[in-house]
């Protein structure tokens, strides 16, 4: 079963298509990250699937409801974890939490066990709170009604090293309890270790979606193979053009279908041209990788999302 | 549950802000208190200058909510939860009007101690002061609303409410004016809050009855509801 389904999603602002045919499903118990660069129409997918902008075309599912024609029970049944830190900077951390569970009728002795379980200082100002510290309690806030589904939209954005690996490791918590996650990203480590799938947006589309391996082999899949040898004759890179080879400061770059047939060519070499090994190490591609040759040629355009002026 | 909730999140979180107090209670009271100052006859003018504290308390107060909450986003914590666009609204007018009714019944006092005449009818003043705060709370929202850029939204109220204070007759008498400018402060929400306190405190009034100003301020509420919503809608 599916926790979301989106088809042919379409979002204009003024006359530029912000979302262009966004299709995807997200599997109940997934953690699903929709990674692109700024603009891509990341935010405004969040904003359709969670109800807080219209459609101009397609159809969205959340948990079994439209959010077209169903909003409230999708709303309902959604914790969202918006860009900013957007509670009340008057009330404290317990009245943010006491004021949302009002607002979703959830039990109020929830507010307590979020403020253990996420260590929260109960009686202080939101607005005094550090950038970590508010970022967790607008995720106890998104989970007062205990959703089965959370939408965390750049959750670890302006976040210092500390707080974004606390952040992240809480929503692999939170998969691990069940829970359906879809987040969106352009920060890299968070996509190369989150996830189960990714789906790639640029410029308003869905360039690739799958697996983090599915989408390395999109791009050949190649090992890179960092060598340093010496000496490096002349002879060696003839024998090695077919790797495609660079130098990157560290040594010799290689790009490597198959690592076994390379080493046994390179201890072959080795024996007819004489070199030392000093170092040898291999890389899968990286989320990266595939994320810049994907995107490539495309310059950032400017956030197309309507909340912005707001 | 959750309009409550609103309101006392409302109160805790805009009652000092600036755009509040300075043209939700600064302004009306130092405006009162200049006409107590200035003229005598304070019975006839009541009428109007509690109405023109009860237009500026309640405006400044919605629209200074809305124009925060809309350039922090908090007003999309609202737009997340399952609530309806009317009980986000409803919600937000109630405030409104509970701040336009103390800073009316305060305006009232002040100048009880200056006027010659006993109000006519306490109970009817204090019910025309609850109506025409909740009508100018959901003007104040359906402003906050409408205005695409939050920044703009107190300036384009000074542009709508200012003239009001002389549009609606109440600090002079509309019956004094050509036809067109009456015809204009029938157009006036102010004008029926200001004839129906003449009705309440002084026992008459110059252009229509106490039960035309409240039908006014009832068509005005419902008219500025339905704008709001619609503003709403459009705005996300």
């Amino acid at each position: 079963m599916n926790a979301i389904v989106a088809r042919e999603l379409v979002k204009v602002y003024d006359g530029l298509r912000a979302v262009d045919g966004v299709s995807f499903e997200v599997k109940r118990g997934e953690i699903f990250a929709l990674l692109g660069p700024n603009g891509a129409g990341k935010t405004t997918t969040v904003r359709m699937l969670t109800g807080l902008t219209g459609l101009d075309g397609g159809e969205a599912y959340v948990n079994g409801h439209s959010v077209v024609l169903e909003k409230l029970k999708v709303k309902a049944s959604i914790g969202v974890v918006p860009e900013n830190s957007n509670l009340y900077d008057e009330l404290t951390v317990e009245e943010n939490l006491r004021f949302t569970a009002r607002l979703y009728n959830a039990p109020i002795e929830r507010v307590g066990e979020l403020v253990e379980e996420f260590r929260l200082p109960a009686n202080r100002k939101f607005g005094q709170l550090s950038a970590g510290l508010k970022r967790r309690v607008v995720i106890a806030a998104a989970l007062v009604h205990d959703p089965p589904v959370l939408f965390l939209d750049e959750p670890t954005k302006a976040l210092d090293v500390r707080s974004a690996k606390a952040v992240r490791e809480m929503i692999g918590i939170l998969n691990k309890r069940g829970k359906t996650v879809f987040l969106t990203t352009h920060t890299m480590s968070e996509a190369e270790k989150l996830p189960h799938r990714i789906a790639i947006m640029n410029r308003g589309k869905i360039v690739a979606v799958g697996k983090r391996n599915e989408l390395k082999r999109l791009i050949g899949g190649k090992v890179k193979v960092r060598l340093s040898v010496d000496p490096i004759s002349s002879h060696l890179l003839r024998e090695l053009s077919a790797y495609d080879p660079s130098f990157d400061g560290e040594g010799l770059l290689l790009h490597v279908d198959d690592v076994s047939d390379f080493i046994g060519l390179l201890c072959s070499l080795k024996e007819r041209l004489g070199f030392r090994v000093n170092h040898i190490s291999t890389e899968l591609p990286s989320v990266e990788d595939v994320f810049i040759e994907l995107t490539s040629g495309e310059e950032e355009r400017p956030c197309a999302c309507g909340g912005c002026p707001l | 549950m959750k309009i409550p909730a609103i309101m006392y999140k409302e109160f805790k979180e805009y009652l000092l802000k600036p755009g509040s107090i300075s043209w939700g209670v600064v302004f009306p009271l130092v405006f009162t208190f200049a006409f107590i100052v200035r003229f005598g006859d304070i019975d006839h003018l009541a009428p109007g200058l509690i109405s023109i504290s009860v237009l500026f308390a309640t405006t400044s107060f919605v629209s200074s909510s809305i124009i925060f909450e809309r350039r922090l986003r908090t007003f999309e914590r609202l737009l997340l939860a399952p609530l309806r666009e009317y009980e986000i609204i409803i919600a937000k007018a109630l405030v409104g009007t509970v701040f336009g009714f103390f800073v009316g019944v305060i305006t009232l006092l002040s100048l009880i101690e200056f006027m010659v005449y006993p109000i006519e009818s306490v109970p009817l003043t204090l019910t025309l002061i609850t109506f025409g705060s909740f009508a100018f709370s959901l003007f104040g929202i359906w402003l906050g609303l409408y205005v695409r850029n939050p920044i703009n939204v107190m300036t384009w109220l000074n542009i709508l409410r200012l003239p009001m204070m002389f549009t609606s007759g109440a600090i002079e008498s509309l019956t004094l004016f050509p036809a067109w400018f009456l015809a204009i402060g029938l157009l006036t929400p102010l004008t029926y809050l200001v004839e129906g306190l003449r009705v309440s405190i002084l026992n008459y009034y110059e252009l229509f009855p106490l039960g035309d100003s409240l039908l006014g301020l009832t068509v005005f509420s419902l008219l500025m509801l339905l704008l709001s919503i619609k503003a709403l809608k459009k705005l996300y």
